[in-house]
Parts: C-alpha cells; sequence; structure tokens
C-alpha cells in the first residue's frame, strides 16, 4: 500500500492551474446531457463552476488521480463537492483556475477498505479578476493491500 | 431514453415562487424526474470532461470492477440534475449560488432518479432573498446516491 505521508505531503501542492474557454457548444451539449433547456442567452449551466475548475486545472484527470498514486482502474470515486458560484458563468469568456490540495486524510471504508480522502480547492477567475466561482472537491482513492 | 425533460423526464410542473411569495422552513422544493438516465449521455460527458474512466461506457469493465452491467452515470451529472431542479425552482440558472453534497452510490444507465429539496432557511441577500435547502438525489424509489445543502437566490 501507498505509505500515507506519500499523499499526506501533498497538502499545500499548487495545481498548475490555466485557462478554461466556456465554448457555446460545451454548454450546449452539457445541458443535452442533462436534460437542461437550451438558452437563447449566453448563461452557462452553473455546473461549469465545476467543469471550467477542473478543465482548467492543469491536469487531466488521469493526472489528479496520478498525482494521488493512483489510475482510474483503482476505481477512485468522487466523494464531495461544495461548489459555489458568486458570478454566473458565460459562454464565449475564458476563465483562469487556480488551486491547490487542501486537505488528505486516510480512513477505513466498509466495502473498499483502506482508502485516502484527497481534497483540493479550485477557484475559476473571470476576466476582470474577481473569482466567479469555487469548487472544493474530494476524491476518494481505494487502496488495496 | 435521455435524463432531462421532454418526452423522457419531467419535473413536476411548478412555477418558482413569485416575489414577495411566501417561502417558508419546512417547504418542498419541486421535484425533478429523470425517467430513464441514457448510457449514451454518459459518453457525450465522458468525452467533454476527458474522463478516462471506463465504467462510464465501457459494460465489459463495469462487470469487471462487479459493479452490474450497466455504466456508470458520472457523479457530476448527478449534481447537475440536483442543481436543474433548484434552478427550475428559483427562476433560473443565474440564481443558484451554492450547493454542498455527498456522493453516496452509483447511478447507473435506465435507472429512475428523483432531484427533491426542502427549504431549511430564509434570509435576506443581495436582490432577493437567500434560501437554503437540503437536497437530494433518490434513485429508483427510495436509494439516496447524492445529499446535500444548496442555497438559492428568490430575487425581488
Amino acid at each position: 500500500m501507498i505509505p500515507f505521508e506519500a499523499v499526506s505531503g501533498l497538502v499545500g501542492r499548487k495545481l498548475p492551474g490555466g485557462t478554461f474557454d466556456l465554448e457555446h457548444y460545451r454548454n450546449w451539449l452539457t445541458n443535452d446531457v442533462l436534460g437542461s433547456p437550451q438558452r437563447g442567452d449566453d448563461l452557462a449551466h452553473p455546473m461549469f463552476c465545476y467543469y471550467a475548475a477542473m478543465g482548467g486545472m492543469g491536469l487531466s484527470i488521469a493526472e489528479l488521480f496520478e498525482l494521488a498514486h493512483s489510475s482510474a482502474d483503482q476505481g477512485p470515486m468522487f466523494g464531495e463537492c461544495d461548489m459555489e458560484v458568486l458570478t454566473p458563468l458565460r459562454t464565449g469568456v475564458s476563465y483562469d483556475v487556480r488551486g491547490e490540495i487542501t486537505d488528505v486524510k486516510r480512513k477505513q471504508g466498509g466495502a473498499i477498505g483502506t482508502f485516502d480522502l484527497v481534497t483540493f480547492r479550485l477557484e475559476v477567475v473571470a476576466p476582470d479578476g474577481e473569482v466567479a466561482g469555487a469548487c472544493t472537491n474530494s476524491f476518494i482513492y481505494p487502496r488495496k493491500l | 431514453m435521455s435524463a432531462g425533460r421532454g418526452t423522457d423526464a419531467a419535473a413536476t410542473p411548478s412555477p418558482p415562487p413569485a416575489a414577495g411569495h411566501a417561502v417558508q422552513v419546512g417547504d418542498d422544493l419541486p421535484q425533478r424526474i429523470i425517467e430513464s438516465v441514457d448510457a449514451e449521455k454518459m459518453k457525450t460527458m465522458a468525452a467533454l470532461l476527458g474522463d478516462p474512466n471506463t465504467i462510464h461506457w465501457d459494460v465489459d469493465d463495469v462487470r469487471r470492477l462487479g459493479l452490474g452491467d450497466r455504466p456508470v452515470n458520472q457523479g457530476p451529472n448527478n449534481m447537475g440534475y440536483v442543481i436543474d431542479m433548484l434552478a427550475d425552482w428559483a427562476g433560473g440558472p443565474a440564481n443558484f449560488r451554492r450547493v454542498k453534497v455527498r456522493f453516496l452510490g452509483n447511478v447507473f444507465a435506465e435507472d429512475r432518479l428523483v432531484a427533491g429539496g426542502k427549504v431549511t432557511g430564509v434570509r435576506p441577500g443581495s436582490g432577493g432573498r437567500l434560501v437554503d435547502c437540503d437536497v437530494w438525489l433518490a434513485r429508483n424509489g427510495t436509494e439516496a446516491v447524492l445529499a446535500g445543502t444548496a442555497t438559492v437566490l428568490l430575487p425581488d
């Protein structure tokens, strides 16, 4: 099993960050997936606070798993999400994203056994420099013996 | 069938609370019902997110992992159904403010989902009333697959 110290040492690690272009087609397809109404204006689905954060954090999901010493085939799961929209996101806008790993806990779960709960916070920053939204996500990484 | 409204899903008809309309602690939010989660939509979202997790599209892998024989929906999709339920009630997506949820279980293709909520607090906010709610998503009648809290703005 991966030593806990190897994971807990990630706390405070800044993520590379980057930008997320909230293109119209992404919003249209997301609305289609969720069954949300297609709008005639540039107001994006609120879930783009999460999608922009994850899409602009500077790591792919596979790389995020790798950073936590895991991979998709080890069955990582989405544990918790705290998403706050301060200013509604709009299509046609490029958002900057910044973030860091804020917490790591090792726990025991009934079905999955030992797992690490890795929490990271991402901020979605509008072109005027104001934070438009923030996501604090916790991913569950099962640790096999 | 697809997740969402139209021919495949239906939100309980209920207009958003009008300005000044009484909203009280304990009020139930109009439910949003997804009659059948569509596996094809999971593929679209996997491509949009660059999500490498095969459980969203490869049934053989779902079986190999002992998760059954239907693709597993993306967790953010499940959150999205709850947000749409909130936005419908609050008068549109611009009035959504916050959601904090725990993912309690998997949603599978063809599952029937019900998103619901209950008002837990009403307080003044900029431009209206901020309404705090408990929210949840239930699978196939009873199993809670997502639960948490949320806040929306009801404009003046």
